[in-house]
């Protein structure tokens, strides 16, 4: 008898430990449904990809006098392309730079209705559903193209003869309430910084929710030798809405007519 | 058709390039954004769905001769969150939509805007956006200019 009530109470005691360890986790700041960023100057900037390049730029622009009569979409495409000029390109490689920038035509998202890869998935657009579905993993759910991806919690390690995949393969941990995953095994594919990119990519992803829970931000640093020579920090921001819910995407339409750049047809 | 996929094109100009109300997946190789042109005609289906909503009309020109028109918005997610349904737009309805052609001049158009019989009037997502980002910049600029005239006054 008093083994049992021993072994109840080791039993109570671990599950009060695990109950205050999840009580305790950043996660709970993190699960539900991420969307479009709030209506802001910054938030309408980062809804796809910006820099810290491009935000300091559009904080100057907006905040100069002389371009109090502009349009804030022209001071926003003025900043994107000084991003581009001044802190993009002068980080690809010549291999890059080859075919830089790709044709739209040529996308295989475009041609054939192929999901993105891993570099344009995690930036993408509207929904990202963060759920924890084990002790061990995460589920990331994308709305656009209805893609789910497993970030694994337990520190395991990448199997040395595993292929690359589209998606990867993800390991994530906390930083006090930052998420950080790092990311490996992509398959080589389009960048969303419109080159391609090798399958030598590597990205640490960290995740942080604005103290008012609005919004979340992803500060990626990627780094592939074969299409930059340095390391490049994008960032992309989320709106908080439990409201949505991600919808089939399902009617994705081969094109019948499109036009390559710099030809008629 | 689908429009495409996250574009190369306008991933490179996003790093970049948030223009509020431009699609986000691919536009260019199908859409000729420097034009836009103006269709009439009879909605036969509304299709509330992903990756792009899509319109089918019939157009009925002066000769009396009917022409089907295909019209292409922004994925679902986009419409719905500035209200659309899948009853915005019925079947039966007079509507006349402005939009950006194709290439090739096909019967195809990207919604920029559309008039239903009684007047009233469907816009892009996004649009409505640039409004409160212009808010957010005018208040930018009055606390700077109010700030403007102290510091002055302090170097003095």
């Amino acid at each position: 008898m008093k083994k049992l009530s021993r072994i109840v109470l080791l039993l109570t005691g671990a599950m009060s430990l695990c109950a205050s360890a999840q009580a305790q986790s950043p996660i709970k700041k993190f699960q539900g449904m991420w969307s479009d960023p709030p209506a802001t100057i910054l938030g309408r900037f980062c809804a796809s990809q910006c820099t810290d390049v491009g935000i300091e730029r559009l904080n100057a622009l907006v905040d100069d006098p002389a371009n109090d009569s502009r349009p804030i979409s022209a001071l926003q495409t003025d900043a994107a392309n000084y991003s581009t000029e001044k802190y993009l390109r002068p980080r690809l490689t010549d291999a890059a730079l080859k075919n830089y920038p790709l044709d739209p035509a040529d996308d295989p998202s475009f041609l054939r209705c192929e999901p993105y890869g891993f570099a344009r998935q995690i930036i993408s657009r509207h929904q990202l559903e963060i759920r924890q579905v084990a002790n061990d993993r995460l589920d990331f759910h994308y709305g656009e193209w209805d893609i789910h991806r497993t970030i694994y919690l337990d520190g395991r390690k990448r199997p040395a003869d595993a292929p690359s995949t589209m998606m990867g393969f993800s390991v994530g941990h906390w930083e006090g309430e930052t998420l950080v995953i790092e990311a490996s095994g992509i398959r080589a594919n389009i960048a969303p910084w419109g080159t391609l990119h090798s399958d030598q990519i590597h990205v640490v992803e960290r995740y942080t929710r604005s103290t008012d829970g609005k919004t979340l931000t992803l500060s990626a640093t990627i780094e592939d030798p074969w299409s930059l020579r340095q390391p490049l920090v994008i960032k992309h921001i989320w709106g908080w809405r439990p409201d949505q819910t991600i919808a089939a995407y399902d009617q994705c339409e081969i094109p019948k007519e499109f036009k390559k750049r710099g030809t008629n047809q | 058709m689908r429009l495409l996929s996250a574009s190369l094109a306008v991933s490179a100009t996003l790093l970049i390039c948030p223009r509020t109300a431009l699609p986000h997946h691919s536009f260019a190789p199908v859409y000729d954004d420097q034009k836009t042109i103006t269709v009439s005609g009879v909605v036969t289906q509304f299709r509330f769905v992903n990756p792009h909503a899509m319109m089918y009309m019939n157009v009925t020109d002066a000769s009396g001769k009917v022409t089907k028109w295909i019209v292409e918005f922004a994925g679902r997610l986009n419409l719905s969150n500035v209200g659309w349904t899948e009853q915005s737009i019925k079947a039966g309805e007079n509507v006349t939509v402005t939009g950006n052609p194709t290439h090739t001049g096909s019967e195809r158009i990207y919604f920029k805007k559309l008039v239903r019989a009684d007047g009233t009037v469907l816009l892009p997502a996004g649009s409505q956006d640039l409004d409160a980002l212009e808010q957010e910049r005018r208040q930018r600029a009055q606390q700077r200019n109010q700030s403007q005239p102290a510091t002055q006054q302090q170097k003095k």
